[in-house]
């Protein structure tokens, strides 16, 4: 039997580790990503330190982009997926990328092309995009990374920075219910990043609930009480307006106090809700993929079975399927890897035993 | 074992005590069973389900709203109130907070549940009225004179009375935005006519229309029960309008049969 030959879409945690456990386990990995790099959208937007144990991205990344590259995967950067057709045997896919266009036959394919971050030009109440010192996320990550906090406005270092939760998340209004999971924690590691370079900046987290499940729960939350001196502020930012001296006026509701308050501000952040990138949607239609009543690819089972979906020899990983970490899409990841494999080795049983 | 003692009950005799531990409440036998009347009629009233979905205590609706800023009234706090089974809290709210709401509806437009705040509001008033408590009665009193040109015209302020002398509280961009309202109306995506200087102009008929519409939907009767003066002195005024109509049309020979 030659070995069995997968297809993987999107250079992410979770695609690479599929990729990884592919090739580890003797099959032949053809990983195609859109960007020119591998290691998703953590890449590409230059995240600075992972939570919940505040490494680096590359710390977290470059080993598992290392070793697939010298697995004998083969990576295909600022490559794409044009078309697949499904047949007897398998499925003939055309991948285009640096002006050529090859043909390729796999077995299975794997799917995780990822999530984008919610637009916050939508939330128009919340000024992004008209005051400058109002950013989101990844801007953030970005300044960050690059060591640099400073006021967008005037390049000066802010006094005080807050950050708005649930943006484009648990919001009738735009059409998303559900919670991007990651919003709480990644807010709360940004304040302790900003409180350990410079602990003049004062931190403030507007919030409804904190959600940093499990083990995130004291090492993000109750440490950036205890060690990093954030402030919490439970009640939400409704909108923010910009004072004469050109800082910025929240407007929120302290629900504890049950009184509205206006506090001046030099920064908010807001954190952005995830929804299915433009990758995952295409993908799917491309492949046949229903998705589920939030945009993201359908499992087949969202129970028993989170990594197969209704095409047989397609499966799925990451963030393609709904919001989650890192360490979670890279264990899906290997997941889809397993399932890929074993519906390949099942299939050729039976065409033997056909025979 | 102890029996503990002097309990506050909570809700009339034969009822479920309420669960909402309240700081001291009125615990008089009339009071509580006018609190179990009221939000009875308020939790089967057929708005309540569509207007009361949730809430996840954002305060965004707090945020934006002009009353809260002044008084001690929160739009969070009153969709709370409606949303949890307090019978006296209910009656509370009612007697004083709920009249602190300008139904700007800021509050539907922030909210993300999608919960109809403003319209909650405006059911627990429309309570209160209806079962004539003090408070309306009070609220209501300064009023007669816009009530009656409501009962009576249909309307009280038209667009063209709103006006930058008039409204002393009003900022820079509220001026300014009034400088050149007529063009700024006529960009208004939708066909309107644009009549907004002709809102007094109410014909007979369509005056005396809308007092048939408010007698036949019961706001007759609602307003009689806060003020009987006032509907007294309507009633005349109607009634003198219909035998002026019926000969006008005897004179004319036009309008409905
Ligand atoms: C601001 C922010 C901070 C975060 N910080 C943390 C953190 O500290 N710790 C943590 O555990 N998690 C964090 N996360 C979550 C983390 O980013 C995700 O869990 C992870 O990136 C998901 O990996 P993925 O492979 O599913 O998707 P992605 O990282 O989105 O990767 C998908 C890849 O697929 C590619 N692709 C898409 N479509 C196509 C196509 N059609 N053809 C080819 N390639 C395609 C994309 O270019 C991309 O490279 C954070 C998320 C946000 C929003």
């Amino acid at each position: 039997m030659a070995s069995p030959k997968i297809l993987i879409i999107g250079g992410g945690p979770a695609g690479l580790s599929a990729a990884q456990d592919i090739t580890d386990a003797g099959g032949e990995a053809i990983l195609v990503e859109q960007e020119g790099f591998l290691g998703g959208t953590p890449k590409r937007l230059h995240y600075s330190l992972l939570a919940p144990d505040l490494k680096p991205v590359e710390e977290v990344l470059d080993p598992l982009i290392d070793s697939v590259q010298q697995s004998g995967a083969r990576c295909m950067t600022g490559a794409k997926v044009e078309s697949v057709n499904s047949g007897r045997n398998g499925f003939t896919v055309t991948i285009s990328g640096g002006g050529k266009k090859v043909e390729e036959k796999v077995d299975a394919v794997v799917v995780a092309t990822g999530f984008a971050h919610w637009d916050p030009h939508k939330k128009y109440e919340y000024a992004y995009g008209v005051y400058p010192d109002v950013i989101d996320f990844k801007d953030f990550e970005k300044m960050l990374s690059d060591g640099n906090i400073v006021r967008p406005s005037n390049g000066q270092v802010p006094r005080r920075v807050a950050w708005l939760l649930c943006v484009g998340s648990r919001d009738r209004q735009v059409g998303k219910f559900y919670c991007c999971r990651l919003g709480c924690a990644v807010s709360i590691k940004q304040a302790m990043e900003v409180r350990r370079i410079n602990p003049a900046i004062d931190t403030y987290v507007y919030y409804m609930d904190i959600r940093t499940y499990g083990f995130w729960e004291d090492k993000l939350y109750w440490k950036s009480m205890e060690e990093f001196g954030v402030k919490y502020i439970r009640g939400r930012i409704g909108s923010i307006n910009r004072g004469e001296d050109g800082r910025l006026i929240a407007m929120a509701e302290d629900t504890i106090l049950q009184r509205p308050s206006e506090v001046p501000l030099d920064m908010v952040v807001l954190a952005t809700g995830m929804e299915a990138s433009e990758g995952t949607r295409e993908t799917a239609a491309m492949l046949g993929l229903e998705l589920e009543e939030h945009g993201f690819v359908k499992p087949l089972e969202s129970d028993s079975m989170p990594v197969s979906t209704a095409v047989p020899g397609v499966f799925v990983c990451g963030t393609a399927t709904g919001p989650k970490a890192i360490p979670d899409s890279i264990t899906e990841g290997s997941a889809a890897a397993i399932k890929a494999l074993n519906y390949v080795r099942k299939r050729s049983i039976k065409v033997q035993a056909r025979a | 074992m102890t029996v503990l003692q002097n309990l506050p009950r909570r809700g009339p005799k034969g009822t479920e005590p309420s669960m909402v531990i309240g700081g001291a409440r009125p615990r008089d036998e009339k009071t509580e069973e006018l609190a179990a009347k009221i939000f009875s009629e308020f939790k089967s009233d057929f708005r309540y389900k569509e207007y009361v979905l949730g809430c996840i205590n954002c305060g965004e609706c707090t945020t934006g709203c002009p009353a809260a800023r002044f008084y001690n009234f929160s739009p969070r706090e009153m969709l709370q109130i409606a949303y949890q089974d307090d019978p006296l809290v209910l009656l509370d709210a009612m007697q004083e907070k709920i009249w602190a709401c300008c139904q700007c509806y800021t509050c539907n437009m922030r909210c993300r549940f999608g919960n109809d705040i403003a319209g909650i509001i405006s059911v627990m008033r429309e309570l209160a009225v209806r079962n004539g408590l003090d408070s309306a009665k009070e609220v209501l009193k300064p009023y007669s004179r816009i009530l009656l040109a409501v009962m009576t015209n249909g309307t009280q302020v038209s667009p063209d009375m709103i006006q930058p002398d008039f409204f002393a509280d009003w900022g820079p961009f509220a001026v300014a935005k009034q400088t050149d309202i007529k063009t700024l109306r006529k960009a208004i995506p939708i066909d309107v006519l644009q009549v907004t200087d002709s809102s007094w102009e109410v014909s007979m008929q369509t005056s005396l229309e809308l007092f048939q519409i408010y007698t036949e939907s019961g706001v007759v009767d609602m307003l009689k029960s806060i003020d009987p003066d006032l509907v007294e002195m309507i009633e005349d005024i109607v009634d003198e309008w219909k035998d002026e109509f019926e000969e006008m049309k005897a004179k004319y020979g036009v309008g409905e049969a």
